[in-house]
């Protein structure tokens, strides 16, 4: 097998693994909701409460995700755990962008009742466009306008036309 | 006769013709739009329908509504993003298509989809209106819980490449369904004392979330591509309107019953569009001699979706013309609008304004053949998108989906939630879990629910399910549904092992 071939397999474990944590995680949250759904109490009027529904799905989801627990200890070799941390930050370097875009987004969501919509919205879109784009001066011009147009203009356009304001800020 | 020509002529003026032109652009525009639903555009149609005579105004909300069914095909196909819970099942065709280089066919069949869709599904209501109506209304709790199940094993179709993360995905949607108050006795459930959980997930935020964000977070993985300004979409920008439609017309089976699947749902109270276009995508691939095709940029997936929702435009309208009972949101605000001008809808509708009911049926038709050519004029500057670079695009809809998020309920509090289900869909879609099956369990949770309660509750007898027969039948369709389900899988697997054998020997 050749190094590329064996970087992809390398790869495929580290996702088997990432899997098997999402099962473990999905397994003990909604078993702990199911014990949760079990105390809503019941009411006289009813045979099923309003526990009754969540219970089943918990239950299920519990089930399935044991199942897919075992399937997946069965298939993971066990050098993958050792490789897990590495493969994960390889992972994670490969896709830098995506976080710093999430992170923006966040950033933006948080500035949004502070800061208020229209400038919130400039900045979000200008900073984003920029870290995103090849930086020439023509590009950089055209990321300008588009951030004014979609902040200040869609903020007088839901105000004007739709009568919906979106948020002012406290600044 | 009479009134039909009377409607008619109410319908063939100047100005009724171009408020209608009106609603339909302003339907697809809204629509186009990530987390601006066909219902927010028809309510904000409403108040300025009231100057307007009751057909007009019904007409121009009509317009609104075929055009929005449409419009959620746009981004649903340009940018992978249902505009509408109702093109969920679109992106998985339409999409793949139009980033194989063909935006323009994809578009083009989806529109065309859309037209036969509605113009069959007003065929239908003009015929089955009043016996479809009756039908409908005496389905008890029991039936709504059975038809629940048997929408339920589409799951089995949308799973992709794993069953099992497919079946957690669904359960994880239905367990989002049960946060909030209980739909029967409002006991609050799994808010851990957050304001913002206490109604209820909202479905939108949900959806834009898990669809809108997570897509357009995954377009920057790959950091050289994004740098270089590629655009989103490549390929020919030909729209081919008359040749697509002979392919569309050329799948009469397909059509036909996708419309059929839309308008029985339509006519139920309660589902509609957002169920409509999967439960008419999973009867085509199962029904299709390819079905490893679906997902790829299948045309017969595309028009499954999109002549299975338009068509619950006429569906919706069975229950509302028959009994005076909106089956959605969007019926009842028709409904509404009727009242304001003191007409009252119920079954003497049909009876004391006659001329109202087809004038609203030729509406229908003109407002699917009004979005059909503004789709077709329009569809050119639709697909300037293919030429705009992701590193613009990508903030631009990001801001738009903040917009709609906030726009829905005025709350703050919801763009906090957005975030962090963004965040929670990239991760499970990562991860390689299908969403759309997560989607499905959350429309489908609450239903399920209060059905299955209120069936218990009218009656303690659980073997009810079974013997009422209605409910039997779909139970029974339910069951064959999984068995088929199964037995596509392992022969799936089976061929798989085959052409992996045969390609390392």
């Amino acid at each position: 097998m050749n190094d590329t071939g064996r970087d992809t397999d390398r790869a495929a474990e580290a996702g088997e693994v990432a899997r098997l944590i999402s099962y473990i995680l999905i397994l003990l949250a909604s078993a702990g909701l199911f014990v949760a759904a079990t105390k809503i109490p019941t009411s006289r009027f009813e045979r099923l409460g309003p526990g009754a529904f969540p219970e089943i799905v918990f239950g299920g989801i519990v089930l399935v995700a044991l199942i897919a627990t075992v399937d997946a200890l069965r298939k993971i070799p066990r050098g993958a755990y050792g490789r897990f941390t590495a493969q994960t930050a390889a992972w994670v370097r490969k896709r830098y962008l995506v976080f710093i875009t999430l992170g923006a987004m966040t950033a933006y969501l948080l500035a949004i009742p502070i800061a208020g919509f229209p400038i919130a919205s400039l900045v979000f879109l200008f900073t984003l466009q920029v870290i995103l784009m090849p930086r020439r001066p023509r590009s950089i011009a055209i990321a300008a306008v588009v951030a004014v147009v979609f902040s200040f203009g869609l903020n007088w356009l839901f105000a004007e036309v739709f009568t919906v304001f979106l948020p002012r800020g406290v600044l | 006769m009479d009134d039909f020509l009377l409607g008619a002529a109410q319908i063939f003026t100047f100005t009724t013709l171009a408020y209608m032109l009106a609603g339909s652009v302003a339907g697809i525009v809204a629509a186009a739009i990530p987390g601006f639903t066909v219902t927010m555009a028809i309510v904000l149609t409403l108040p300025l329908t009231f100057t307007m005579e009751p057909l007009q105004g019904i007409a121009v909300m009509l317009s609104v509504y075929v055009g929005g069914y449409t419009g959620g095909l746009i981004s649903a196909a340009l940018l992978g993003i249902p505009g509408t819970p109702s093109s969920v099942a679109t992106t998985f065709d339409a999409f793949p298509m139009a980033r194989n280089g063909e935006p323009g066919r994809a578009l083009s069949i989806g529109v065309w989809a859309s037209f036969f869709g509605t113009v069959i599904s007003t065929v239908v209501l003009i015929f089955a209106a009043p016996p479809l109506a009756l039908f409908a209304v005496r389905l008890g709790p029991w039936e709504y819980f059975s038809l629940i199940v048997f929408a339920l094993t589409i799951v089995a179709s949308l799973v992709g490449d794993s069953v099992i993360r497919g079946l957690l995905a669904g359960l994880i949607g239905l367990a989002l369904s049960t946060v909030g108050t209980d739909p029967i006795m409002g006991r609050s459930r799994f808010d851990f004392g957050i304001e913002t959980l206490e109604p209820g997930l909202p479905f939108l935020v949900v959806l834009i979330g898990i669809f809108a964000i997570s897509q357009l977070v995954s377009e920057v993985e790959d950091a050289g591509n994004v740098r270089s300004g590629k655009a989103l979409v490549t390929g020919a920008i030909d729209f081919q309107t008359w040749k697509v439609m002979r392919e569309v017309l050329m799948r009469p089976v397909n059509l036909i019953r996708s419309s059929m699947v839309g308008v029985l749902i339509g006519a139920l109270p309660g589902a509609g569009g957002s169920i409509a276009n999967l439960v008419a995508y999973d009867q085509a691939k199962r029904a299709s001699k390819t079905p490893e095709a679906f997902g790829t940029g299948e045309p017969d997936g595309i028009v499954a979706s999109e002549a299975g929702n338009s068509a619950t435009a006429g569906g919706g309208l069975i229950p509302l013309i028959g009994l005076g009972i909106p089956g959605s949101a969007v019926d009842a605000i028709l409904m509404a609008s009727l009242m304001v001008h003191g007409i009252s809808v119920g079954p003497r509708l049909i009876m004391d304004h006659a001329d109202l009911v087809y004038g609203m049926f030729i509406a229908m038709v003109v407002s699917s053949l009004m979005m059909l050519v503004v789709a077709v004029c329009s569809m050119r500057l639709f697909l300037r998108v293919t030429e705009v670079p992701k590193w613009l695009i990508v903030p631009v809809v990001m801001t738009c989906c903040v917009v709609g998020t906030f726009a829905l309920n005025n709350r703050v509090t919801d763009l906090y939630l957005l975030i962090f289900i963004g965040i929670a869909g990239y991760a499970l879609r990562a991860l390689g879990y299908s969403l759309a099956p997560l989607v499905l369990g959350v429309i489908l949770g609450p239903i399920a629910e209060t059905n299955l309660r209120r069936a218990l509750m009218t009656d303690g007898d659980p073997t009810l399910f079974l013997t009422r027969p209605v409910s039997l039948i779909f139970l029974l369709a339910a069951l064959v549904s999984i068995v088929w389900a199964i037995r596509s899988h392992l022969k799936k697997n089976k061929t798989s092992e085959r052409s992996t054998n045969a390609s390392a020997s």
